[in-house]
């Protein structure tokens, strides 16, 4: 991963966002305003924190940021987190721009303010509670897929260039030879949203479109050496 | 006599016992006086028409003839349904036999002889009071057409109407208000009587023979209702000084007893406002087989309301603070103002009976777990989910038995994280978790004798009803078959977990039986 994240705040949602990251492997920078979540977060071990005065736009451009790198929001003051996205968005208009809101009104304001991803609290909360009344075999289901309980995860995978995938129809690719399940895909022929399988449109794969497959991780993994593989000899 | 004992003893052990009986009894008991039952909706409408024919029949017969059935229908139909129901009410009221039997066990006890009159003493005494109560009273004359005698006293048919009050629940209502207002308008009411026999007296003495309007003592007091109700007819007037005097000083008085009674009946109504709205909404939703306790009304179940789907359930808010109640309230929803942490509060809801499922959506963890217990100790059947602060928090729920924990902070930090490393699977993710129409996932859940029980996977082609057949749930819960191969035999209680297009499951849920 070259991309770097930034992550502006170590506080309720701070916290745990840094730490999954850190598992992950990524490179976290963390910038925070309080003193004492400033401390903690150096405690937790990263090494890339920056404590400054968020509200001072000298300050914020004095950052390394570059392009592609990812800003993610998540301040405890709503009102500072409003503040901030809107004072970065100018500064770092190539970056993506993730915010999480803690009320229904900061969704609104963090979007006009130029976020590109605003994750609303109560709305992912409530739509967990329908889910879980209306559908609760599939809420099951996605639970244990997003704790990687019983080995069945997601997995985003580019197409490289020359892969046997490469300019194929996927109606002509038998994915359950490989037991795993293509769910969808981004097509950057058709733009960059991303399409779900079952929407019934023809799609040919090419290189660089990401696919998001289903499946047990170690067959995941084999799948994905096929593909990459095939992509590196030819 | 010994053997006629004996043998009463016997048909009242032999009935307590019988299950038929007592199902019977039940029934009937329950399509009377149970306002919750379905039933009795109907039959309470049956017995309005009833009402309503009977008296339409008597004022049209006062100036017309009415033809012959209908005055048989008017006189012996509906007299006779009226009576069999005036039975069945005694019927039900009183349980002799078990009288009887719990004296029997007395007399076991005490080793006396066991004698029928003690129990038939009690159960008279009991039928009889339950008879003398104003709505057992209004029944038994609205009866009385029935016998020829009465005939001729036609009024007594309007007793009938007051047997409404019975089968109107809106009337009902408006006698509970008054009764609220109880001291009050006995307060009143005394006061009216007291001044109305004052000038009576007053102007019988001034007045009685000088005034040609005025020969007895009951004149004055009509006179004297007359002028304090400020209807003032005019028939009787007062021709003396000292009885104009008298009819302005209670002329004044009138007015103030009205103004008086207005505003207490008024008060009355806007006190009770709430509880009556209350009422209504509870009636409703224990009619259902299952509803929704949302508890609180904050920003999470805000949110959750609206998503237009949840309002199609039978769901109701508890919030105990009046403001978020009132604002609940003007948003729209069914809300009650009640404390949920209080059992009784509870227990106003037919929770144990039903498929019930509590959300406890308030900002406080204590609550959330007082509410959880307060349910699960009502019945342990009852479904929560509740939300917590924090993961330290899911503990301390599940011991307090609460079926699902819903951590917001959690699952937004977990979706951040997704968003980040993997943002088109958030894409992806995010469309299926929020239900939009492009990429449902839902569920269906196969029964005994379904159309796709004993089906080969292979042998459906979801593919061509644009639908991926993810996983299917087999042998309770968590137990996923994870892309099931084309082989795989489907059985009974397997839950299919499809994606596809809201029309195209749709579809399928409605069809399947017949697309394979």
């Amino acid at each position: 991963m070259h991309s770097k994240i930034f992550i502006f705040g170590y506080g309720k949602h701070g916290k745990s966002i840094a730490r999954g990251l850190l598992q992950e492997g990524h490179r976290v920078t963390i910038i925070e305003s309080n003193e004492k979540q400033y401390e903690d977060a150096k405690e937790d071990g990263f090494i890339d924190c920056l404590l400054m005065d968020v509200t001072q736009d000298s300050k914020l451009e004095a950052l390394m940021v570059e392009k592609g790198d990812q800003l993610i929001c998540v301040m405890d003051d709503e009102h500072l987190n409003v503040f901030l996205t809107l004072s970065l968005r100018p500064l770092f208009p190539e970056s993506t721009l993730l915010a999480i809101s803690d009320s229904i009104h900061a969704s609104q304001k963090l979007q006009m303010a130029g976020a590109d991803c605003v994750i609303d609290l109560y709305d992912s909360a409530a739509n967990r509670i329908h889910n879980l009344l209306k559908r609760p075999t599939v809420t099951r289901f996605l639970d244990s897929v997003f704790e990687g309980k019983g080995g069945i995860v997601f997995r985003e995978i580019v197409i490289p260039r020359g892969s046997f995938m490469d300019g194929m129809l996927v109606d002509d690719i038998d994915f359950s030879l490989h037991k795993v399940l293509l769910i969808g895909m981004v097509d950057f022929e058709l733009g960059e949203h991303f399409v779900f399988i079952t929407s019934g449109e023809e799609h040919r794969i090419d290189h660089g479109d990401h696919i998001v497959c289903l499946g047990l991780d170690e067959d995941l993994d084999k799948f994905e050496t096929l593909i990459l593989d095939e992509g590196e000899l030819l | 006599m010994v053997w006629f004992n004996r043998l009463f003893l016997g048909v009242a052990k032999s009935l307590n016992h019988s299950k038929y009986y007592k199902d019977i009894k039940k029934y009937f008991d329950d399509i009377l006086n149970d306002t919750e039952n379905p039933t009795k909706k109907y039959i309470d409408l049956l017995m309005i028409f009833f009402i309503i024919s009977s008296v339409v029949i008597l004022v049209y017969g006062v100036e017309n003839q009415v033809p012959k059935w209908l005055d048989f229908y008017d006189l012996y139909f509906v007299s006779v349904v009226f009576l069999v129901e005036y039975l069945l009410r005694l019927w039900v009221h009183t349980d002799l036999f078990r009288l009887v039997l719990d004296e029997e066990k007395r007399a076991h006890f005490l080793e006396t002889d066991f004698s029928l009159s003690r129990p038939m003493k009690r159960a008279l005494k009991r039928t009889l009071e339950y008879m003398l109560t104003p709505a057992m009273i209004i029944d038994f004359v609205a009866i009385m057409p029935i016998l020829r005698e009465f005939r001729i006293l036609r009024v007594v048919i309007i007793f009938r109407l007051f047997k409404l009050l019975r089968y109107t629940r809106s009337i009902n209502q408006f006698i509970e208000v008054l009764k609220y207002k109880q001291f009050e308008l006995t307060l009143l009411l005394i006061l009216l009587a007291f001044v109305m026999t004052a000038a009576g007296i007053a102007i019988y003495l001034f007045e009685v023979h000088v005034n040609p309007n005025i020969d007895s003592f009951f004149d004055a007091l009509y006179w004297a209702l007359i002028t304090i109700a400020t209807v003032g007819y005019g028939d009787i007037s007062p021709v003396t000084p000292e009885g104009r005097v008298v009819s302005m000083i209670i002329i004044v008085i009138g007015i103030t007893m009205i103004s008086f009674a207005t505003s207490v009946i008024v008060s009355a109504f806007s006190e009770k406002l709430i509880e009556l709205k209350e009422n209504q909404i509870l009636g409703q939703l224990n009619r259902g087989e299952e509803f929704l306790l949302v508890c609180g009304y904050g920003q999470m179940t805000k949110m959750f309301m609206r998503r237009e789907e949840t309002t199609r359930h039978n769901y109701i808010i508890i919030e105990k603070n009046k403001e978020r109640y009132l604002q609940a309230v003007k948003d729209g929803y069914n809300a009650i103002l009640e404390d949920a942490s209080r059992h009784d509060a509870l227990m106003k809801f037919k929770i144990q009976h039903s498929k019930t499922t509590i959300l406890c959506l308030i900002n406080s963890d204590i609550e959330n777990i007082y509410i959880s217990l307060n349910a699960k100790s009502i019945s342990p059947e009852i479904r929560v989910i509740a939300r917590a602060s924090n993961a330290s928090m899911i503990q301390k729920f599940k011991r307090a038995g609460v079926n699902d924990v819903l951590l917001p902070d959690m699952i937004a930090s977990m979706m951040m994280r997704v968003a980040i490393s993997r943002p088109h699977l958030y894409k992806a993710a995010h469309a299926i978790f929020a239900g939009k129409d492009i990429a449902v996932l839902d569920e269906i859940r196969l029964f005994h004798g379904d159309g796709l029980v004993g089906k080969r996977v292979g042998e459906i082609d979801f593919r061509k009803m644009r639908l991926l057949l993810m996983a299917v749930e087999r042998g309770g819960e968590g137990e996923f078959l994870f892309n099931p191969a084309a082989d795989e035999v489907l059985r009974e209680n397997d839950v299919l977990i499809l994606m596809g297009y809201r029309i195209g499951l749709e579809h399928f849920k409605d069809h399947y039986d017949e697309s394979i």
